[in-house]
């Protein structure tokens, strides 16, 4: 910020009302965050408590008891960890690859000019209107024909070109300056130098953003790993989670402590990457 | 240039083939292997986790006395249950044995979905099975699934505390629609709420089937499903039934929990309930407290008389897919678990807290001897009183159970009158009739 | 950087902004048509293309091609030509569930896209310290899956439930609120505008941070209040996200399944059957009648979702969505 718009005149005044906007932010900081972390904090509370005590009336936030035993059957679950280890391996590697695929393309569609471009943008686009139950019976035959089922690779391969994503690093990079680029096609870069020493070295906080959302998606993806997936060591986590429900009496307690044990390197992961989420990413309208 | 235009291919390059390398480590799917153990492949639809504990202590039992068929066993979550299935059918990767409800067999036998096991297990194993329930599973003379249980799918539970707090005699409890509404009516007090069924279209389509043939005498949709039959002035009062109780605030308004799901009731938010005879199950296993003081009785029938129907004999069998590789090793698993041995399936029985009713003389004979099970106190009342005047689940498309479990949610919900909402599934099962080609195709007995 | 001076008035900004750009735009592509790259582009979008072919277009082909027929995968399928795309199209089921979609995605996109902004601005002016606590603090909810909190918010509209418990202090209620075909779909719309709100803010909040602060302070200068800078400044440098936004929204919201299913289950009469809970409860049915017709339900599906979003890439957007 500069100095100039916020005239500092170091009375009395303006320190009161500088201190009365920060008691402002703090009341609305402490009461967004209130409200937005409720349904979390129940999730994480509720695993505390009994199969029973979650579902009763009126509703109750804490237990009658901290028991920590549905959490401790959950850790103590071989299959829990394994579930975790390899549906976190295979978040990294789908959002890595998705990253990389998805930029690429919405650099060529963003920035180059090219034969058929419109083709194939409306080409690269348009699976994003398309609902996963008109082709779930008809992509299940093509990767069975591949023989893909029961590998880490059904469930990373086919989700890695995101239609979603590519369009979210396309607005991106419509929005890079020119000057940039016709000065580095000046000196004589390649198109592909442009791309990987200019455009990617500024993605950083745009490829958090994209590459929270895949790795996300991969993570809560549940029907497609049911599937494809039979054997045990490759199950995800959402498909150890779903052994938790039933139409005949949910394990609640359990579910929710699983839950929230499943979302904590989900978590961990955002505490680490948000301070990447700063100045830069130009997907305004500005040159 | 080149040079740069190269790298930029060499990564697309990598990229493609990590695909591929990743797609390379696929393992080999089942079928015969080398060593002479043939492999059969069986889907179990989620239940209660007694059941799952039960089939895979079975399962690894199989495997373990013999080394000709070894059975993989998969337990698939109820929802994605039907997604699962057609997707592996449409690639050819469906299971050898499935968990199909009595419900499904018909279609599936139009369809050519499944084998007669007739061919491929011997005359006892059928021969065994009580008559009614043969006949669930038996078209045009030929078994196309082995049963394994039936359970009712409505009987009514009330909290004997609340009923004697209330004034009321728990050992006579409502026979009659208009004694559960007084019923209701004097056990609803401040967060406690009378009763409780179903609520919901989907749930009311298939647990009003006992009370659809209560109230009529026969379901909304004439003997050869060439003619809905929805607007028969009987089903007036089945919708008015339902209506009463949720606007009369006898039930709760939103339920937290699907209608086979008893928690509700075991929570003790609601003095009665109408539930399937598993949440006896479910009642032993979470609410142990509950049992106690829970009574169970037939459900209320329109005017009293306690033979009419008030329940379908819902339930599940064993199927073998008519594209199985292997049907013969596939027959003799089903033999093992469902047709051979009564101790194994007397044990499923009393791992279900004997919330579910056999299928098989000689499994009672065996359960006969159990002191357990001759003990307890929901078992006799159950079934002979209601599995006895139970019916069959009707093997119509469910788009037929559901138009009218819609109509009788709008007359609850008051959405439409009853006289309309009938009027509207009457339409609707014509619909179905027409563009299904019903007509005619109601399964032979 | 900007041409814009303190001095400008807000609507001399505005007048001075877009045109400018826009006429930028028009006169000079991005790229020189003598530059033309077709060969690097096309093995930029190689992998795309063709991961996209094997894993969605070609099922989709198949998928249309299918749904001609009535499918059985035992006894073989039967050519019907477009009898299931007739069916579907006069079950006024079908149409109900698209207004049910529409009207759910008009409820959540506005709303979610407005409450975003409105953290996002407020994130903005914090200390460096609060606004990364507040950027973790919005995105943690999303981590939740949509199965749990669609548990959560079952029990929050509870006759007892929290919600209910607020209005008995004002000796209201209780609101059957799922059960009441008014209130049913505003009361899963909630969750849903709640879930998405995490990483809608986040995207928000990386595009006004990239709004140069002078553009704010001369218009502080002149004395607009939030609003006006909002609208002035913020929702016009804005468009490219939201565009982005409102569609990707849009088609995720018009889609859900999971909420009305586990929370209403389509009721009180279908009034919260979404489009896919739609499907979902026709794929139930296990027949041929039944695959063929969900089937071909997705399709007419995905039709009107292209359809809708053509018209908002051509309505909002135009120039730089569209042409590329």
């Amino acid at each position: 910020m500069s100095t100039a718009t916020t005239p500092v005149s170091g009375s009395k005044g303006t320190l009161r009302r500088g201190d009365r906007n920060r008691l402002i932010k703090i009341i609305g900081v402490v009461l967004i965050t209130l409200s937005l972390m409720f349904p979390l904090a129940w999730m994480v509370i509720a695993g505390f408590k009994g199969k029973t005590e979650v579902l009763r009336s009126p509703f109750q936030f804490f237990p009658d008891m901290w028991d920590p035993k549905n959490y401790i059957a959950i850790i103590q679950d071989p299959q829990f960890s394994r579930a975790m280890i390899i549906t976190f391996l295979g978040a990294v590697i789908f959002t890595v690859l998705s990253i990389a695929i998805n930029s690429m393309a919405a650099y060529a569609l963003a920035r180059l000019d090219f034969a058929l471009k419109r083709f194939w943008w409306v080409f690269c686009i348009m699976p994003m209107f398309i609902p996963g139950m008109a082709i779930l019976l008809t992509s299940f035959m093509v990767v069975s024909q591949l023989g893909m089922l029961d590998t880490l690779a059904v469930l990373i391969i086919p989700g890695v070109a995101s239609a979603v994503q590519m369009f979210f690093l396309r607005q991106f990079y419509l929005n890079m300056p020119v000057a940039v680029e016709e000065a580095a096609l000046i000196d004589g870069a390649s198109r592909w130098q442009i791309f990987t020493k200019i455009f990617v070295p500024q993605s950083a906080a745009v490829f958090v953003v994209v590459g929270i959302g895949s790795y996300m998606a991969y993570w809560n993806a549940y029907v497609w790993p049911i599937l494809t997936i039979t054997n045990p060591d490759l199950t995800q986590i959402m498909q150890f989670l779903g052994n938790f429900r039933s139409d005949r009496g949910n394990e609640w307690g359990l579910l929710m402590a699983g839950s929230t044990l499943a979302a904590l390197p989900t978590i961990i992961l955002v505490l680490f990457f948000q301070r990447y989420i700063v100045n830069g990413v130009r997907i305004s309208g500005i040159k | 240039m080149h040079k740069r235009r190269n790298r930029a291919a060499a990564f697309a390059a990598a990229v493609v083939s990590t695909a591929l390398v990743l797609t390379g480590c696929s393992t080999g799917g089942g079928g015969d292997t080398a060593s002479g153990t043939t492999t059969v492949t069986f889907w179990q639809q989620k239940f209660e986790d007694y059941q799952g504990v039960w089939f895979k202590k079975y399962v690894d039992a199989f495997n373990k006395s013999q080394d000709k068929v070894h059975v993989d066993y998969q337990v698939i979550p109820a929802d994605t249950w039907a997604q699962k299935l057609q997707a592996a059918q449409a690639a050819g990767k469906q299971p050898d044995i499935a968990t199909t409800n009595y419900g499904n067999i018909a279609a599936g036998v139009v369809n050519g979905q499944f084998a007669a096991l007739d061919d491929y297990m011997p005359a006892e194993s059928f021969s065994d099975i009580k008559e009614n329930v043969s006949s669930f599973v038996t078209i045009d003379g030929k078994h196309y699934a082995y049963p394994m249980l039936v359970e009712p799918s409505t009987v009514l539970y009330y909290n004997t505390d609340l009923v004697t707090a209330a004034g009321l005699d728990p050992n006579s409890p409502p026979t009659s629609w208009a004694d559960l509404i007084d019923w209701s009516t004097k056990l609803t007090s401040g967060d406690v709420k009378g009763m409780t069924i179903a609520s919901t279209a989907p749930d009311l389509g298939w647990s009003s089937w006992g009370l659809q043939y209560n109230a009529c005498g026969h379901l909304p949709i004439n003997d050869d499903w060439s003619k809905a039959d929805a607007t028969d002035p009987c089903f007036d009062k089945l919708l008015d039934f339902y209506k009463t109780l949720y606007q009369g605030n006898l039930i709760p308004q939103q339920p937290k929990v699907g209608y086979a799901d008893g928690s509700p009731y075991g929570a003790g938010e609601v003095a009665m309930m109408a539930g399937g005879s598993w949440v006896i199950g479910q009642l032993k296993n979470d609410y142990p407290d509950m049992l106690a003081k829970t009574m169970v009785a037939p459900f209320p029938s329109i005017d009293g008389d306690q033979t009419k129907p008030t329940a379908t004999l819902g339930g599940w069998t064993l199927t073998l897919d008519s594209k199985s590789k292997n049907p013969q090793a596939a027959a003799d698993f089903i033999q093992y678990l469902l047709a051979g041995d009564p101790a194994i399936m007397a044990d499923f029985f009393k791992a279900a807290g004997y919330s579910k009713y056999t299928v098989r003389t000689s499994v009672d004979e065996a359960l006969a001897s159990d002191p357990d099970a001759s003990a307890d106190p929901f078992m006799q009342t159950i079934s002979e009183k209601v599995v006895a005047y139970g019916k069959q689940e009707p093997g119509y498309p469910w788009d037929v159970a559901l138009a009218f479990g819609t109509a009788i949610e709008s007359a609850m919900k008051g959405t439409d009158t009853v006289e309309g909402s009938l009027a509207t599934a009457d339409a609707a099962i014509n619909d179905v009739i027409t563009k299904q080609g019903l007509a005619g195709t109601a399964p032979k007995k | 950087m900007s041409a814009i001076t303190p001095t400008e008035t807000i609507t001399g900004q505005v007048a001075g902004v877009s045109p400018g750009l826009r006429r930028r735009r028009a006169q000079s592509p991005r790229v020189a048509k003598h530059l033309r790259s077709n060969r690097t582009a096309y093995l930029m979008i190689a992998p795309m293309v063709i991961l996209l072919s094997i894993f969605v277009i070609w099922p989709l082909i198949y998928a249309v091609y299918l749904s001609f027929f009535k499918i059985s995968f035992y006894k073989g399928s039967e050519f019907v030509g477009l009898q299931y795309y007739m069916f579907v199209l006069q079950d006024p089921k079908f149409w109900n569930s698209l207004v049910v979609g529409i009207e759910f995605a008009a409820m959540v996109v506005p709303a979610g896209m407005v409450i975003s902004l409105l953290l996002a601005s407020f994130i903005k002016v914090l200390s460096k310290r609060m606004a990364s606590f507040m950027k973790v603090t919005v995105y943690v909810p999303a981590v939740i899956s949509t199965v749990v909190a669609s548990v959560l918010f079952l029990f929050m509209y509870q006759d007892q439930g929290v919600i209910n418990w607020f209005l008995s202090l004002l000796n209201a209620g209780p609101v059957a609120w799922l059960n009441n075909p008014g209130t049913a779909l505003p009361a899963i719309a909630v969750p849903a505008i709640w879930l998405g709100l995490g990483i809608t803010t986040l995207i928000m909040l990386a595009g006004l941070l990239d709004i140069p602060d002078s553009y704010y302070e001369s218009a502080e200068l002149d004395g607009a209040g939030f609003f006006k800078r909002t609208f002035y400044i913020t929702i016009p440098l804005l468009k490219n996200i939201l565009l982005y936004l409102f569609v990707t929204g849009f088609t995720a919201a018009i889609q859900m399944l999971d909420l009305p299913l586990v929370m209403t289950n389509g009721g009180p009469v279908n009034a919260t059957t979404t489009p896919n809970l739609f499907i979902f409860n026709n794929f139930r049915g296990a027949t041929p009648y039944a695959t063929s017709f969900s089937l071909t339900t997705a399709l007419l599906l995905f039709v009107v979702l292209g359809l809708i979003s053509v018209l908002v890439f051509r309505l909002i957007n135009s120039d730089k969505a569209v042409d590329g």
